[in-house]
């Protein structure tokens, strides 16, 4: 049977864990920071990000894992909205068919939703409350808070007792 | 804030030739290359502090440790480089150095209506007066640099008066930077010490 840590409640959240959660999921804005319209930006901060963080807290483990995750999908639409603007711009002469701006409104609507959610998640997190998103939210559970049964097996194998 | 690069009593004519022909090889390459993407990090945790502190009115504690130490690796780079001190500036946003410190006390609030007055009107209120001071103070620091570079390379020693004059501009322009990127509310002095 799979062994989870504890969740840690609210109050024993310090302050400081709280705002480095809720820092993972303003991630999404780091593009806008730095004035590049690329979306793998939000991404390469989402994993420095989680990355710098993660060993300070399983809470923050959690939600900067979440962060990252969750921002794969709409990095790609993006991503696909960018490489066809490039090609139309390109090749086409800016002739843009109803196929794009289908897609267009698509990956608008979807950053959109991200952008709702993750500022849920980010209100959530400065409340030291745990928030899952569908699919994501099981993942980021699983690697912050399962109790990694093999690695303490592994200790136990190497230190063993006299008699 | 509390900001002081210790006076050298002595200062290697040896190094100081070896920074001024190859410093920007072995010194400013490797420094400024890592700076700039650690400046960039910075910059976006600048710009999500920017919207947290209009939501909770505090600047995130982490964010803003993160900042200080980049302004610490900063300095440690400028004092070499402006010759006020001999050995290798150390790396990193945790490096230290026992000739350079820089304490900046984190604030437990910062106000939100500062904040929003810093963004539309600072290049008023801050920019221009301070700007305009510290243009004429950097035209002193690069006279003081070249006649520093003279003096050390005569006697081996910078003088007081031009190290305090260097290290009170650098003092300065940091007040500047941490009121404009809001790690503090207290408007910057116009005074080099």
């Amino acid at each position: 049977m799979e062994e989870y840590y504890s969740l840690p409640q609210p109050e024993e959240i310090s302050e400081r864990e709280k705002e480095d959660a809720m820092g993972a999921y303003l991630m999404m804005f780091a593009a806008v920071a730095i004035g590049l319209p690329l979306p793998i930006i939000n991404l390469i901060a989402s994993f420095i990000y989680f990355y710098i963080n993660r060993k300070k807290s399983k809470f923050i483990h959690f939600h900067s894992l979440q962060s990252l995750l969750s921002q794969i999908p709409t990095t790609i639409i993006n991503w696909g909205l960018v490489v066809w603007s490039v090609t139309i711009f390109f090749k086409d002469d800016w002739k843009l068919t109803p196929e794009f701006w289908g897609y267009a409104i698509f990956a608008g609507s979807a950053t959109l939703l991200y952008f709702v959610y993750g500022l849920i998640a980010a209100y959530k997190a400065r409340q030291g409350k745990m928030y899952y998103f569908l699919f994501f939210g099981k993942i980021a559970y699983e690697a912050a808070f399962k109790v990694d049964t093999n690695s303490q097996k592994i200790v136990s194998e190497v230190n063993k007792p006299p008699f | 804030m509390n900001f002081e690069i210790k006076h050298s009593e002595q200062l290697s004519r040896g190094e100081l030739l070896l920074r001024t022909f190859f410093g920007w090889l072995y010194i400013g390459l490797p420094h400024g290359f890592l700076l700039f993407f650690t400046g960039l990090w910075g910059a976006i945790l600048s710009f999500i502090s920017f919207w947290i502190i209009l939501f909770t009115g505090r600047y995130p504690q982490s964010f803003f440790e993160f900042q200080v130490g980049l302004i610490r690796w900063q300095i440690r780079l400028n004092t070499r480089m402006y010759n006020l001190e001999d050995g290798y500036p150390a790396f990193g946003v945790s490096g230290t150095d026992d000739k350079v410190q820089i304490e900046i006390p984190y604030p437990e609030s910062i106000s939100r209506g500062t904040t929003l007055l810093r963004l539309f009107f600072g290049w008023l209120y801050v920019l221009i007066p301070h700007g305009f001071a510290l243009l004429f103070l950097g035209l002193g620091v690069l006279v003081s640099l070249f006649l520093g570079w003279w003096i050390i390379l005569f006697t081996g020693k910078l003088p007081v008066s031009l190290h305090n004059f260097v290290v009170g501009t650098l003092r300065w322009s940091t007040r500047v930077r941490l009121y404009l990127g809001n790690m503090t509310d207290t408007y910057p002095p116009f005074s080099l010490d």
